[in-house]
């Protein structure tokens, strides 16, 4: 077990420095840099010339690199190139912002998800088992921006019962008013539902036809425990994957969802380090996205080999 | 066998199934699963459920269980203690399911939860119907695996189900089945699916409960040797209806039903006094075409041999002679004779010794496919498996080659390094004198062409989306240099040969029953009239009826054609019916090779003797032999010392065993090869 473990972080550490090595490639090929973005238009030559110097970009890239790994590697994540602060100082609120947001939508999404998906499975093909999966077709077919202006025009232009925006007050917590924290965690959760909902309730329809249920039901045992004891446990199996894929793309969904409602967080961060050529900024953000994908990968195999007895590691 | 059951009997029947009709409705219309099914079950007694698949039997078990997934409609009564199961409300049958009616299921592996320890799935079975204490509960679970003959019953509750083999795995199902000492235990294909060494520990464990336990058992199976084995009384069911019902001596010695003489007639037997191996009678059609439509005539009409005008017109009802029951009009017509002539299994003996396949010491190892457990760290590969080792065998024009061993043996193996789907990593082999390339690729079309091979199931060896004419025209255009008009007119002539009805060629497989599948298999196989065909498992998967069929066919092709076979099965009695020699597979090593004869004779190697010992034969009277082979087939890898079956050897003889490989001995200078310590003449048979 600790071997495996040293083993996956390993990999995970090696998946990290591609990533930054990838990232600081397609930012050196792509045309402009840091200090044109921040002269804008009315750059001159000089300007340019002098502001290159200053920030150390005249030096070859792969020296630029070499620095700033040996940097993460102390613990050091850099200067912002625009704001000309400690990178982690800018991205801790902003983080902190984000995990409000992501962590509530998967709380509340998975489990909700999962009980549905179970109570529509074991009523596959009655009214309600229908009604639940056309609401969850819809719920995954609708992009977060879609979702996201529906529920702006129900409940903020025509109800007026909630703030359109959530724009945050620098140096507060979105916790101090939650109610701008509504429609973007619905937005989230509407997607992370579905699919996880209509993958348990196939998986359940799957294992309440599997020979050990029948023999479950023949041993005389009462139906909850048939479902909840030989069901589920095997129906989660396929679940878990499909889970571990959705936080990597709920990551994604962040972005797009902290955008539609001005959200201060790291997918804010994120496209303006993309627009400004801030290298330390994205290479902070896109592996800080590049571990919770693989940890959220660990965490997935963790929870399967604990429920699969058949691919535990002999230790 | 003793039989001394008839005394406890005559008390009221503890299940009375009455005129049982299940229909299920599905979209494609209703399937009337059993139209008509009765019988009856007394404590302490085993009734044997017999019939080919497809005839209802277990829809006719589910039943009593009150176990029909789907849209059903159930009629007539199924009596238990006086109580009708049919209607009962759920709570009231969870009351009774594996509390006082339990179930063992064919396919143990996949009975059992896969994500739950042994342990919990015995103890949640006590904890819901008895009244038990934590501490009673724990004493009962290892007193059950006990009682089952597992080994280690206190520590096996902590192991999950894919830690145990598959006769484990079964013994577990049949101890959670006795839990609560039930009154009725219904067992469905139990030992189906299961090597024959460990179908025979399965049964003797049946036997022996029979004995023990004070409850009535209906035993499903399609195979007669089982059920002469553990039955005390028989019902017969033929497409839906039960045809016949006696004492297991009448139903075997003196059938009154010509379906129940037919099935007994499609067993091969090994040779009679004068040495000539009898021809398998078959029963022609399939069970198949009765299922549908049912019209007023007796079901089994159409395939019977003694038919009349009146079979057609009217269907006949079940009627009691001395406890005989048998639903025909003409029980008296039924003789041993029916179903044809006593003829023997061929008329020719092939006297060309030209050697169409030659292995010498053919060998393949796997290596691991994860050689490491991680992809930086973790284990040193593990050494290859050898999956065979030093196989030399040849196969002359016109002759059979059986190969028999447990599953894990190397049988499928060595065909398949043959054909070239696996690739052998030393020694050769040849084909009518020609150096046969490792991968199928490296070969020439004529080798491709001359080698053909046939795999256990049709149904995943079908395009099925394709008419089946593309799988035998397709072999024709390759390797015959037929047109396309050519080769159609050449599939319908092979379909006709193979005894389907030529029109058969635009349909996709599954409008095709299994056997009829199969057949086309072999259509396909025989395409173009290879020089040789591997028959992996060929007839493994069909009913008797079926399988008879096809073994005549193949008999039929060779002395046509003048093709060699290879013929694999786990199966004894199947080989020895089309067998000229024989070779005995051990975990890849080969124990015994000889002509048929010899090998299935006294001496033999120990594993061959096992073997034979195992097989049950369809006869109430023959004395179950007694050696008994526990475990599997055990996976070997190099750097492996000593006789490959020393691990499970009844005859085991000292330190050498262990430490050195085991000689080839021949028996006086013949071609009849052993692989033992034990000298040739203490070889012979112990039983």
């Amino acid at each position: 077990m600790l071997r495996f473990l040293l083993v996956r972080f390993s990999l995970i550490f090696i998946t990290l420095a591609v990533v930054s090595l990838a990232i600081f490639g397609v930012t050196e090929v792509l045309p402009g840099d840091v200090a044109e973005a921040i002269l804008g238009k009315s750059r001159t030559p000089g300007a340019l010339e002098t502001l290159r110097e200053q920030m150390g970009l005249d030096r070859p890239a792969w020296q630029r690199y070499v620095e700033w790994i040996f940097g993460v590697l102390q613990g050091d994540l850099g200067n912002s190139l625009v704001q000309d602060r400690p990178v982690t100082e800018i991205l801790g609120s902003r983080l902190q912002n984000s995990l409000v947001l992501a962590v509530t939508a998967f709380l509340i999404s998975v489990p909700s998800a999962i009980l549905v998906g179970v109570w529509a499975g074991v009523r596959q093909g009655s009214n309600a088992d229908h009604t639940v999966s056309v609401i969850s077709l819809v719920a995954i077919s609708l992009p977060e921006f879609v979702t996201g202006f529906i529920l702006i025009v129900i409940f903020s232009s025509t109800l007026g019962w909630l703030p359109s925006s959530s724009l945050v007050m620098p140096g507060t917590s979105p916790l101090a008013r939650p109610v701008i924290l509504i429609m973007p965690i619905a937005t989230m959760t509407a997607v992370l539902f579905g699919y996880v909902m209509r993958m348990t309730r196939a998986n359940v329809i799957e294992a309440l036809n599997t020979n050990y249920v029948r023999t479950a039901i023949l041993k005389g045992l009462p139906r909850w425990q048939v479902i909840w004891r030989h069901a589920v446990p095997n129906a989660m199996l396929p679940t878990i994957a499909v889970i571990s894929i959705n936080v990597g793309w709920m990551l994604g969904g962040l972005i797009i969802v902290e955008s539609v409602f001005a959200y201060p967080g790291l997918g804010l961060s994120l496209i303006n380090a993309v627009n400004r050529r801030d290298l330390p900024m994205l290479q902070a953000i896109s592996l800080l996205i590049a571990a919770t994908y693989a940890i959220s990968n660990l965490l997935a195999d963790l929870a399967y080999a604990w429920l699969n007895p058949r691919i535990r590691i002999s230790s | 066998m003793t039989n001394n059951s008839i005394n406890q009997t005559d008390s009221a029947p503890l299940l009375e199934v009455k005129n049982l009709g299940v229909s299920f409705f599905t979209p494609r219309g209703t399937v009337r699963a059993v139209r008509d099914a009765s019988l009856t079950v007394r404590r302490g007694e085993v009734v044997g459920l017999v019939g080919e698949s497809g005839c209802g039997k277990s829809t006719v078990a589910f039943s009593i269980m009150g176990y029909l997934p789907g849209i059903v409609q159930v009629d007539g009564e199924i009596l238990y203690d006086g109580k009708d199961l049919v209607g009962m409300d759920e709570s009231e049958l969870e009351a009774l399911r594996g509390n006082r009616i339990a179930m063992v299921y064919q396919d143990p592996q996949t009975s059992l939860n896969p994500t739950m320890k042994i342990g919990p799935q015995m103890r949640e079975v006590l904890k819901t119907h008895l009244d038990l204490g934590k501490q009673e509960i724990r004493s009962r679970a290892i007193e059950l695996f006990e009682s089952v003959g597992l080994a280690s019953p206190d520590t096996i509750g902590e192991r999950y189900p894919h830690e145990l083999s598959g006769g484990m795995q079964q013994r577990v199902v049949i101890a959670l089945a006795l839990a609560c000492e039930p009154d009725l235990l219904i067992m469905d294909e139990p030992t189906t699916g299961l090597d024959v060494t460990t179908e025979a520990t399965i049964l003797d464990l049946i036997v022996d409960l029979k004995d023990r336990v004070n409850a009535g058992i209906l035993f499903v199976s399609h195979n007669l040797g089982v059920i002469a084995r553990v039955a005390d009384r028989v019902t017969v069911m033929y497409a839906s209806q039960t045809v016949e019902d006696a004492d297991v001596r009448n139903i075997f010695n003196s059938p009154q039903h010509p379906y129940t003489a037919g099935l007994l007639s499609c067993v091969p037997k090994p040779a009679n006094e004068l040495g000539i191996t009898p021809r398998l009678k078959s029963i022609p059609g399939s069970v198949f075409e009765a299922r549908l439509e049912a019209g007023n005539e007796c079901l089994f009409a159409p395939r019977c041999p003694i038919a009349h005008d009146q079979c057609t017109q009217n269907a006949p009802e079940i009627s009691d002679a001395d406890g005989h029951q048998v639903r025909c009009f003409f029980p008296d017509e039924v003789t041993s004779d029916i179903w044809g002539e006593l003829k023997p299994r061929r008329d020719f003996e092939s006297e060309d010794d030209a050697v169409v396949i030659e292995a010498n010491d053919l060998n393949v190892r796997y290596r691991s496919r994860q050689g490491k457990k991680y992809i930086l760290f973790g284990d040193e590969a593990q050494p290859p498996v050898r999956a065979v080792v030093d196989a030399s065998f040849k196969v002359t024009k016109s002759r059979t080659l059986g190969i028999v061993g447990e599953s894990g043996s190397g049988k499928s193996t060595t065909a398949r390094a043959l054909i070239g789907l696996t690739q052998k990593s030393s020694g050769s082999m040849l084909l009518n004198g020609d150096e046969l390339e490792t991968d199928s690729a490296n070969r020439s079309d004529d080798q491709r062409a001359d080698l053909r091979m046939v795999f256990q199931n049709p149904t995943a060896s079908l395009n099925p989306k394709l008419p089946i004419k593309h799988a035998i025209t397709r072999s024709l255009k390759l390797f015959g240099n037929f047109d396309n008009q050519g080769a159609y007119d050449e599939a319908r002539a092979l379909l006709e040969a193979v005894g389907l009805n030529p029109d058969y060629i635009e349909r996709i497989p599954s409008e095709l029953s299994g056997g009829e599948q199969q057949r086309v298999a072999l259509a396909s196989a025989f395409a173009a009239n290879p020089k040789a065909i591997l028959a992996d498992e060929a007839v493994s998967a069909l009913d008797v009826s079926v399988q008879a069929q096809v073994l005549n066919l193949l008999l039929r092709n060779q002395q046509e054609n003048e093709t060699s076979f290879v013929f694999i099965s786990h199966d004894l009695g199947v080989v020895r019916y089309v067998s000229d020699d024989i070779m005995v597979m051990y975990a890849g090593h080969v124990a015994e090779q000889g002509p048929a004869d010899a090998v299935l004779s006294s001496p033999s190697h120990p594993y061959t003797e096992a073997l034979l010992s195992a097989a049950p034969e369809p006869d109430p009277d023959a004395t179950p032999s007694i050696i008994r082979l526990d475990g599997a087939v055990p996976t070997m890898r190099e750097r492996f010392t000593g006789c490959f079956f020393a691990d499970r050897c009844h005859r085991k003889i000292d330190q050498r065993c262990d430490e050195i490989e085991p000689p080839a001995q021949s028996v006086n200078s013949s071609n009849h090869i052993i692989r033992c310590h034990i000298p040739i003449d203490q070889l012979v048979s112990q039983s």
